[in-house]
């Protein structure tokens, strides 16, 4: 028993020393603002905006599903080293939010969110009782947010406004780009093809952007496992609409799309898997899908290539 | 206080609080009602923002606290009808678990009331989560909740520490010396549901279910005394949570996770240390009776 004291007090006693030391807080090796944001798509814009005056990190890293996001330890360096933190809102973060919207009081903490007007915030496809959280996928809602950004980082560093805004302007012109190749590229999509079916509904604000129909099998979170009557009712879609192709995404598994190519094809309609679209998580960084304008684009081609 | 000690605080109150009941549980050899109890508070937190439609936590913990005693109360009924303890604990946990994943696919679809989401208090995010009252900063939320759990059990293991040792180890006797047994059975069906209920909100269920078991568990490995058995099991979830810090630190990963690892090696490092000293102390007995 005694023994066990000793060993258990100098254990304890190591370990409050390692501990101690270690500790930094703010400010980057250049004197950069430390940003950590929740999702990668944030992590790029504010990379965008803030150039070389920001070092960004982000907690979900690639192929992380915010859904599904578990904390590791380095989770509290990186918020707690903060000078300020990105997060997404509309529920996006879960019960994360809550936490998040208390480390305001302690440093600037914003909900990327906050950034749009309401009228333009669209309802879940399933569940009218709440806001559709990916709004990444409307490039005019994007550019909104990279605006939010600039305004707020602008008013954490004033002296700095006018780089945050000259970037925030370019890269909103590089959105603009994007927007005309993505529109030029579906417009190759005949009308009747154009729906969309893919793991789980995160394409909502793409599909009005668009003008897609969107079919997911899961709801609106990963989590939620899909019922028997869902497979069912997508599979008399595809048979219905004669859709050539389905989805997949990054971050789903792929057994649930394949039940419902399976029943399509048993009823006669010849169905194959399109291709892999980023819905929630980036692609790996370094690569050209880690950025955000990469992934959109692959995600034009993947679908363009699929249902042309 | 830095963030790393406030976390390694409430894995540590954790480990105490949930210790010192799981030896309660285990000398009664209900451990695996602590697992139960952790999947059926789904149902009351479940039920209770169906009533109050409102994600607050104090509904949810009053509600989880209500379906607990049920969940005690239910598997003490069906054991009293003659059904072993652990066949009990089994029926009862899947259904009212599974009447709890039912009620949240039917009605609670749109809110984030996923399994994981709701009981799932991430234990990395604790230091964030603060109490403020009259616009004072009084620390971690967490730290208060268990700290005021702790406080509660540790009273009334004191009060009733005799009653409890006596109707645990030998009902019958209790009941002859005027010991209202069913009482202490609730009584102690209410501590393990408020210690549950007050763990899950702040460190998530993986960690609950863990310290519930395994520090009780060692600590049986090393005595047969109640009392030491207790202080011991609530060494080892300190020791638990502090050494599990340090592996989350090291290979960066997710920290109750890492805690329960942790105790997962003491315990396993307990259990082959006593087995070499029983087979050493038996050797050397052997010897004795040789050489006399």
């Amino acid at each position: 028993m005694k023994k066990f004291m000793m060993m258990f007090a100098i254990v304890m006693i190591l370990f409050l020393a390692a501990c101690g030391s270690g500790e930094n807080n703010g400010k980057g090796q250049n004197g950069e603002i430390v940003i950590t944001t929740t999702t990668g798509q944030i992590a790029d814009a504010v990379t965008n905006v803030g150039g070389d005056l920001v070092e960004v990190e982000a907690l979900m890293g690639p192929g992380v599903d915010p859904h599904l996001y578990q904390a590791t330890q380095s989770d509290i360096r990186k918020l707690g080293n903060a000078d300020m933190i990105f997060y997404n809102g509309l529920h996006l973060e879960g019960n994360m939010g809550d936490i998040l919207e208390q480390i305001d009081s302690e440093k600037p903490t914003k909900a990327v969110a906050n950034g749009l007007p309401d009228d333009q915030l669209q309802q879940d496809m399933e569940n009218p009782n709440e806001v559709d959280p990916h709004i990444w996928f409307d490039l005019d809602l994007w550019a909104l947010v990279v605006n939010y950004i600039a305004d707020e980082l602008s008013e954490f560093s004033p002296e700095n406004e006018e780089i945050f805004r000259e970037n925030a302007e370019n890269y909103q012109e590089e959105l603009e780009e994007l927007k005309t190749y993505a529109e030029d590229e579906l417009a190759t999509i005949p009308d009747e093809s154009r729906i969309l079916v893919t793991a789980h509904d995160a394409f909502g604000y793409f599909a009005t952007a668009f003008d897609f129909e969107v079919i997911g099998i899961q709801g609106l979170s990963t989590d939620s496992d899909y019922g028997v009557a869902d497979i069912q009712d997508i599979v008399s879609v595809l048979v219905d609409h004669e859709v050539k192709a389905v989805f997949t995404e990054s971050s789903v598994s792929e057994r649930a799309m394949e039940s419902v190519i399976e029943g399509a094809e048993r009823r006669g309609q010849e169905v194959t898997i399109g291709g892999e679209l980023f819905s929630d998580a980036m692609g790996e960084e370094g690569t050209e899908q880690g950025t955000y304008i990469g992934m959109f684009k692959h995600n034009i081609d993947v679908i363009v290539s699929s249902l042309k | 206080m830095s963030y790393e000690m406030w976390i390694i605080l409430t894995g540590s109150l954790v480990g105490v609080t949930c210790g010192t009941i799981g030896c309660l549980l285990i000398i009664r050899k209900m451990a695996m009602l602590s697992d139960g109890i952790s999947h059926t508070v789904l149902l009351g937190i479940v039920l209770a923002y169906l009533i109050s439609q409102s994600l607050s936590s104090i509904y949810m913990l009053i509600g989880a606290l209500i379906i607990g005693m049920l969940t005690a109360f239910l598997v003490q009924f069906l054991y009293n009808r003659g059904i072993h303890t652990d066949a009990s604990i089994g029926i009862v946990f899947t259904s009212l678990f599974a009447l709890g994943v039912f009620l949240v696919s039917i009605y609670a679809r749109q809110v984030h009331l996923d399994i994981d989401h709701v009981l799932m208090g991430e234990i990395t995010f604790v230091p964030w989560n603060r109490l403020t009252l009259f616009g004072v900063d009084l620390g971690p939320q967490a730290v208060w909740m268990l700290g005021t759990v702790l406080v509660i059990n540790t009273v009334i293991l004191i009060i009733f520490y005799e009653p409890i040792k006596i109707s645990s180890f030998d009902p019958v006797l209790a009941t002859a010396l005027g010991i209202n047994v069913v009482f202490i059975h609730y009584l102690l069906m209410g501590m393990v549901s408020l210690s549950i209920v007050a763990s899950f909100e702040s460190v998530g269920s993986i960690l609950v279910v863990t310290m519930l078991i395994v520090p009780g568990a060692t600590a049986y490995l090393m005595t047969k005394r109640l009392s030491t058995m207790i202080a011991v099991s609530a060494m080892v979830g300190i020791l638990g949570s502090v050494v599990g810090y340090a592996i989350a630190y090291w290979f960066d990963v997710s920290i109750a996770g890492a805690m329960s690892v942790a105790l997962g090696l003491i315990f396993a490092i307990v259990f082959i240390l006593q087995l070499i000293i029983k087979k050493m102390y038996q050797r050397s007995h052997r010897g004795k009776i040789h050489v006399t």
